[in-house]
């Protein structure tokens, strides 16, 4: 009896104590101070993604036996309110880590203060490497800033190579004609200057385009440049612009009988219910994840059901996995190192191999000034049946390419 | 009949006759502009004219409140970007189509705009001109910031068969549903004309226009007119807001270019002249199309409005000093 009063005080003992580590309240936090332009979707959205990504990393014990706090302030997209919010987030909210970012013209106001603090940064933005790149300059000056997004020039040249790869795999799609019809402002000029280089520079490809005003900036006629291109008869038609000008620009399209081989656009993001229009039939896109990834990736699986229960929305631009993911990125380099300080922190990220919701394993590597850049490719994908299913790159492939774009009917 | 008044006849007829011989050059002119485009560059003439359209109709009811209640809305464009957000928002959960939901969109905005007249523009008539521009501003920025808190800055745009509906003539196919600006544009400019000639209110609007102490001293509710016109323009440039949903895609920053491309149109016709804000937006839509149908000019086509604008109020100030 005596022996049985003995197990059962043993059992009750281990009971309490795993009861007692289930709930154990972890004392002191580490402080994450992300920057989004939360008016914008890819903020807003980017910033949600990266709140449930501390909720899911608090929920499973913390970091280091401590919680996770996501302090966001809002840059409304401007370089000083940006500048502003790094001197807050570092003085007044004293955060260990920097993540966050979006537009490179906002991430540039960032950079001085960034340098000022010294402090890890795991940006999710700023593709633009004429500015954001060169303003941080080369190692070692630069190793505390982790830039996830790929740079404009590492986007350009995995366009080139995906459709290189795309008409080696599928010799029914050829493409010796390209026109790229770029909206007026930087954006679509510097589109312009890269697809130029990128495609017309060895004379594979004829090179033709077109400026045109966005409907985000007061244009939305859109019917002169693609005249241009129905003339030029090209093989690949590309537009750069705004998700603004994404159906009025293909219901124009329709209307003047302009149907490419391949039709694509490049926005930054698409319009709510895009899919659902009849129109976006087999238009391709390029763009970093698609909830078809869920299909072949459980880490995307798992975040999209999550964001889905905590927000009632979904997904609908790539930055909100981006920032999920910038987020244990930097929870797994801080267990890692075991400490929030620079030095030890940089080493532990660098030897970061992180299995991403975006289909593909991060890590970092040096790009043409920094030293730690993470994602390089951007993938090539394409509206079937109201889904975005991925193209190329064909490892994350979730479909084949219809090809050609149909012929209005 | 005295001699200096058969000359103030003869005066008078003479005018009458250079309106005349003017109207006749400026109708020649623009139906020698057509048959050339027509043959030589088509889509300009359809491409200008549907630009046109909609450039009119949205300007039209700016004229209408600049002409009488005498005060530039700054948030013209913007009660167009509320309207096309109330119509996008009933359309899908309502599922009707946007054309369907037109004239309570109408009305709505009409009502809108009476209660914002009242609450906030009435008490700032009779304020410096610099004031007034301050409130129609903030109210602009007001109602574009609220659409932002609610529907952030994601875009929307309802997927309609007909907006893609096109013609083919010969090997020309071109889109044929954005004539529907220019008639509504035509029914706005008549409709109005007649409103303004023929009905009693209209009448009164006109008077009060033209002069708002005499109208007073002849019984007319000043005030009410004004609010009453205010309403009209903004319910007018509602139905607009439900009709470029057809059209385009909204987002809250969507209003305010059609803002500044009305006020120069309306300054271009000069105040009060209704038809003429019509002329204006075919010379500019026309000359916007035709620089943008060659490859060298294309990019030129913005600053058209610009250079119009400088042209004709340069030589209305020659045409002043003159006489």
């Amino acid at each position: 009896m005596k022996r049985m009063m003995l197990v059962l005080a043993v059992l009750v003992l281990f009971a309490g104590s795993a009861f007692a580590q289930g709930t154990t309240k972890l004392e002191g936090t580490i402080k994450l101070g992300g920057i989004w332009t939360l008016a914008d979707i890819t903020g807003k959205q980017g910033s949600a993604a990266a709140q449930l990504a501390v909720d899911e990393i608090n929920a499973a014990g913390g970091v280091l036996g401590k919680k996770l706090e996501l302090i966001v302030v809002d840059d409304e997209g401007k370089a000083d309110k940006a500048a502003a919010a790094v001197e807050k987030l570092a003085t007044v909210d004293k955060v260990d880590v920097f993540v966050g970012g979006m537009a490179s013209g906002a991430e540039l106001g960032k950079i001085p203060a960034f340098k000022k603090y010294g402090k890890v940064v795991m940006s999710t933005g700023a593709a633009g490497s004429a500015t954001v790149e060169k303003a941080l300059g080369p190692s070692p000056e630069s190793d505390f800033y982790f830039h996830l997004h790929p740079w404009d020039y590492n986007q350009g040249a995995s366009y080139a190579e995906g459709w290189d790869a795309i008409q080696k795999k599928y010799p029914q799609i050829q493409i010796k004609k390209i026109f790229l019809a770029y909206e007026e402002g930087a954006f679509g000029k510097s589109s312009w200057d890269a697809t130029k280089v990128l495609f017309g520079s060895d004379k594979r490809y004829t090179i033709d385009g077109a400026s045109f005003k966005s409907a985000l900036l007061g244009g939305g006629d859109y019917t002169a440049v693609l005249e241009a291109a129905k003339a030029f008869k090209p093989d690949l038609f590309i537009w750069a612009g705004y998700d603004a000008d994404a159906l009025p620009m293909l219901e124009q399209a329709k209307a003047m009988k302009f149907s490419p081989g391949i039709y694509l656009g490049a926005p930054p993001g698409w319009p709510i219910g895009f899919g659902s229009s009849k129109l976006a039939r087999n238009v391709m896109l390029y763009g970093m994840w698609s909830p078809a990834i869920n299909d072949i990736n459980p880490v995307s699986a798992k975040f999209y059901k999550n964001y889905i229960a905590k927000y009632r929305e979904e997904p609908a631009t790539y930055f909100a996995p981006l920032a999920y993911s910038a987020v244990y990125i930097v929870a797994e380099g801080i267990k890692a190192a075991g400490t929030t300080e620079t030095g030890p922190l940089v080493k532990a990220l660098e030897q970061t191999k992180y299995v991403s919701p975006l289909g593909e394993v991060i890590t970092f590597k040096p790009s043409n000034i920094i030293k730690h850049q993470g994602i390089t490719r951007q993938k090539i994908l394409q509206w079937q049946n109201g889904i975005q299913e991925v193209i190329w790159p064909f490892e994350t492939a979730t479909a084949e390419p219809v090809y050609p774009f149909p012929a209005w009917k | 009949m005295g001699p200096s008044l058969r000359r103030h006849n003869l005066n008078i007829q003479a005018v009458k006759m250079a309106i005349k011989q003017r109207k006749a050059i400026i109708f020649a002119i623009s139906i020698a502009t057509a048959v050339v485009l027509i043959l030589w560059k088509p889509t300009v003439l359809i491409y200008g004219l549907q630009a046109a359209g909609l450039y009119a109709a949205v300007a039209i009811p700016m004229g209408l409140v600049l002409g009488i209640v005498h005060i530039v809305n700054l948030s013209h464009g913007e009660f167009m970007m509320l309207a096309s957000y109330a119509t996008y928002t009933v359309c899908r959960a309502l599922g009707v189509d946007p054309l369907i939901a037109l004239i309570p969109a109408a009305l709505v905005t009409a009502l809108f705009g009476w209660v914002v007249f009242q609450l906030t523009i009435r008490r700032a008539l009779k304020a410096p001109e610099l004031n007034q521009l301050i409130l129609t501003f903030g109210l602009a920025i007001a109602f574009s910031q609220i659409i932002n808190l609610i529907f952030t800055s994601q875009t929307y745009k309802l997927s309609l068969e007909y907006s893609s509906m096109s013609l083919d003539i010969g090997d020309l196919s071109f889109g044929v549903w954005s004539f529907v600006f220019v008639a509504v544009a035509v029914i706005y400019a008549v409709g109005l004309q007649m409103f303004l000639t023929k009905t009693r209110t209209g009448k009164a609007a006109l008077a009060v226009g033209q002069n708002p102490k005499g109208a007073a001293i002849v019984g007319i509710d000043v005030y009410r007119t004004y609010g009453l016109v205010f309403a009209l323009a903004i319910g007018l440039v509602g139905a607009m807001g439900a009709l470029f949903l057809t059209k385009s895609a909204i987002f809250p920053g969507v209003g305010s270019p059609f803002t500044m491309k009305s006020f120069s149109l309306v300054a271009m016709a000069g105040i009060g002249n209704i038809p003429g804000i019509l002329g204006a937006s075919v010379l500019l839509g026309l000359a916007e199309n035709f620089l943008r149908s060659f490859r060298g000019t294309r990019d030129w086509a913005e600053i058209v409005y610009f250079v119009l604008i400088i042209a004709v109020i340069l030589s209305r100030s020659l045409k002043g000093k003159k006489s």
